[in-house]
């Protein structure tokens, strides 16, 4: 296993009106983040946010290319993210206990916290078709060219974490500065990361490490 | 934080402790503990709160410290407005240790604080008073703010000091506007009315009148000589003697005081000193050691001169003379009168100080605790006395700034 200080390259916010920032997803061109009452826009470029959802948005987010995914209390509401219209309703794996959420492959892919769990789930009706064990408490989840990675977070240490879809095993670690948490978790498709900061109301950009061949 | 715990505290953030409660009420997981602790202790369950908030901090795992030592404040305010005394202070230390450790400052200054209001309430005020001066209340919100005020208020009551009481009352008014709290505004107004209250009874010449707070302070701070009964000491221009635990001396003192400029008889001496109605030769033998041992203690203050019947006070500097009495002279007045210095008391240095047997004096303690005139702490030996404080902590709950588990 491999492991290494997760290199921070830029840090956005706090944001007026946001406490914590919980879920966090990219559609390509903007990042989205879950602050408790509403999703935010933000165009990574800028920092600026350019656009905001009013919905309860209590933890994890995801993106299908076309809708967003947003957890509140114990579900899971299908947002069209340009009108703001709620399209479906499904539940949440963990009843409630749901932290991070990714989109890869057809499934949605939805962090159970306190569980150390990763539950893939049907979108469309919220059945689990398969569950990943972690040995630490599971934040945000993403996928990013085959690689599965979540934040955990236990008290003032937070990581990314590369585990083994199949087994859970861990690949990889990118440990956080201490008290410098890890809620929501998305990549850009590209190098690098964006981690939501939790209470502290920001959002972090950090880099993925390099490969020097594809691996798995 | 998951889901529903994030929707939970967002509710308790709002003041919906209800709404906090129907999210997690089925979980044992103990971010859930703790929020469910927290909102029942919103709704009054204050002995369901602190079994929840025990429980939280126990299941915490041992990186999650911040939201242990959380838990650990929250308990320890909720014992503290609950009165009860007696409980352990060594966690809400080691709390606020470890949230100094983390940089969670305002949760740290909070745990200092019921430090220091723990303090106060024993009547402890040096060390209340050493431990306030360490707290910078500049990041305490509005709520904090007020009942750090309140702290100042009261010490500076017990110490004799009305124009810093009263400062402090404004302020902890403003902030107690500030943060919206009733019950808050109810306990600054209990306080200022104490200062409004008379807070003793003067007696000089033969008359009596009633002495306000500021009064009294005017009083300690001019040239007579104030034969003190409510704290047991004779004092005039910065020197005190001190009689508490010398109950006879104190009593012939208050005597010849009353009486100041003319003298007292022997017989009204003995009667007030033994309760001898019919005094013989031993009686009078022993009123001469007294005065003796009275005359040496007063020695810096005043003289004690032989009149032809009894004897007169003779002060060296002052120009007057007065006594200072409780408000009320009452049933158990002398176990009240030793309680007043603010300070806790065992029953059996009580004992002591008034030459009573403890049997009569632990009987004196139940009835004024029955009347709600005293307080206990502790237990068993451990156990201390004393009167409720003037003002300086509130019943209003504040809690941590930051949720346990955030």
């Amino acid at each position: 296993m491999k492991r290494a200080a997760a290199e921070i390259i830029r840090e956005y916010g706090p944001f007026p009106g946001v406490q914590e920032v919980h879920g966090v997803t990219f559609d390509g061109q903007r990042v989205w983040f879950a602050s408790g009452d509403r999703l935010n826009a933000l165009d990574p470029e800028s920092g600026k946010t350019v656009h905001t959802i009013d919905m309860p948005a209590h933890a994890g987010t995801a993106f299908d290319g076309r809708y967003l995914f947003q957890l509140f209390e114990k579900n899971i509401q299908k947002v069209d993210p340009k009108s703001g219209r709620v399209i479906a309703t499904i539940p949440a794996p963990g009843n409630g206990g749901d932290s991070g959420m990714a989109w890869a492959e057809g499934s949605l892919w939805v962090g159970q916290y306190r569980e150390k769990k990763i539950h893939q789930i049907d979108p469309e009706t919220g059945a689990i078709q398969r569950t990943i064990e972690s040995t630490r408490f599971v934040t945000g989840v993403t996928w990013v060219d085959g690689e599965l990675w979540h934040g955990t977070w236990e008290g003032n240490d937070s990581e990314l974490r590369r585990i083994d879809p199949q087994t859970g095993d861990v690949l990889e670690e990118l440990a956080m500065p201490s008290g410098t948490g890890i809620s929501g978790l998305e990549s850009d498709g590209g190098d690098q990361f964006f981690c939501g900061g939790g209470p502290s109301g920001k959002l972090r950009a950090v880099r993925r490490p390099k490969r020097s061949s594809k691996t798995g | 934080m998951d889901s529903l715990i994030t929707a939970a505290a967002r509710a308790l953030a709002t003041g919906d402790p209800l709404g906090a409660l129907n999210r997690v009420a089925l979980r044992n997981d103990p971010p859930a503990l703790a929020l469910r602790g927290i909102a029942m202790a919103q709704l009054g369950d204050l002995v369901r709160a602190r079994a929840l908030l025990q429980k939280a901090a126990r299941a915490f795992g041992p990186k999650e410290a911040v939201a242990r030592a959380r838990c650990v404040v929250a308990e320890a305010e909720i014992a503290l407005v609950s009165r009860d005394l007696g409980w352990p202070t060594k966690p809400l230390e080691a709390a606020r240790v470890a949230l100094e450790k983390h940089g969670d400052w305002v949760n740290a200054a909070h745990a200092r604080h019921l430090e220091v209001r723990r303090l106060l309430l024993i009547g402890r005020l040096d060390q209340a008073e050493h431990a306030l001066a360490e707290l910078d209340p500049a990041p305490f919100p509005p709520a904090w703010l007020a009942a750090h005020e309140l702290v100042i208020a009261g010490i500076a009551m017990r110490r004799l000091r009305t124009k810093e009481a009263r400062a402090a009352l404004a302020a902890a008014e403003r902030a107690a506007r500030d943060a919206c709290i009733p019950a808050l505004l109810t306990e600054i107004e209990s306080a200022s009315r104490a200062l409004n209250t008379p807070a003793a009874r003067l007696i000089a010449r033969g008359e009596e009148r009633p002495l306000l707070l500021e009064e009294v302070e005017a009083l300690l701070a001019s040239k007579a000589l104030v034969v003190d009964a409510c704290r047991y000491v004779v004092r005039n221009a910065g020197t005190t003697v001190s009689l508490p635990r010398r109950p006879v001396l104190f009593t012939l003192a208050r005597a010849l005081a009353e009486a100041w400029p003319n003298d007292v008889s022997r017989s009204t001496l003995l009667a007030r000193t033994f309760r001898a109605k019919h005094a013989d030769e031993s009686h009078r033998a022993r009123l001469r050691v007294e005065i003796g041992r009275l005359r040496k203690a007063l020695r810096p203050l005043a003289d004690i001169t032989a009149t032809k019947d009894g004897f007169a006070l003779a002060p060296l500097r002052a120009r007057d003379v007065v006594v200072l009495a409780t408000p009320v002279e009452e049933e158990h007045g002398s176990v009240l009168a030793f309680l007043a210095d603010g300070e806790s008391w065992s029953s059996s240095a009580l004992a002591l100080a008034l030459s009573a047997s403890q049997r009569t004096v632990q009987r004196a303690l139940d009835e004024l605790a029955e009347a709600g005139k005293v307080q206990s702490f502790g237990r068993a030996r451990a156990r201390r006395w004393m009167t409720p404080p003037v003002a300086g902590f509130t019943t209003a709950l504040l809690l941590p700034a930051s949720l346990p588990g955030d």
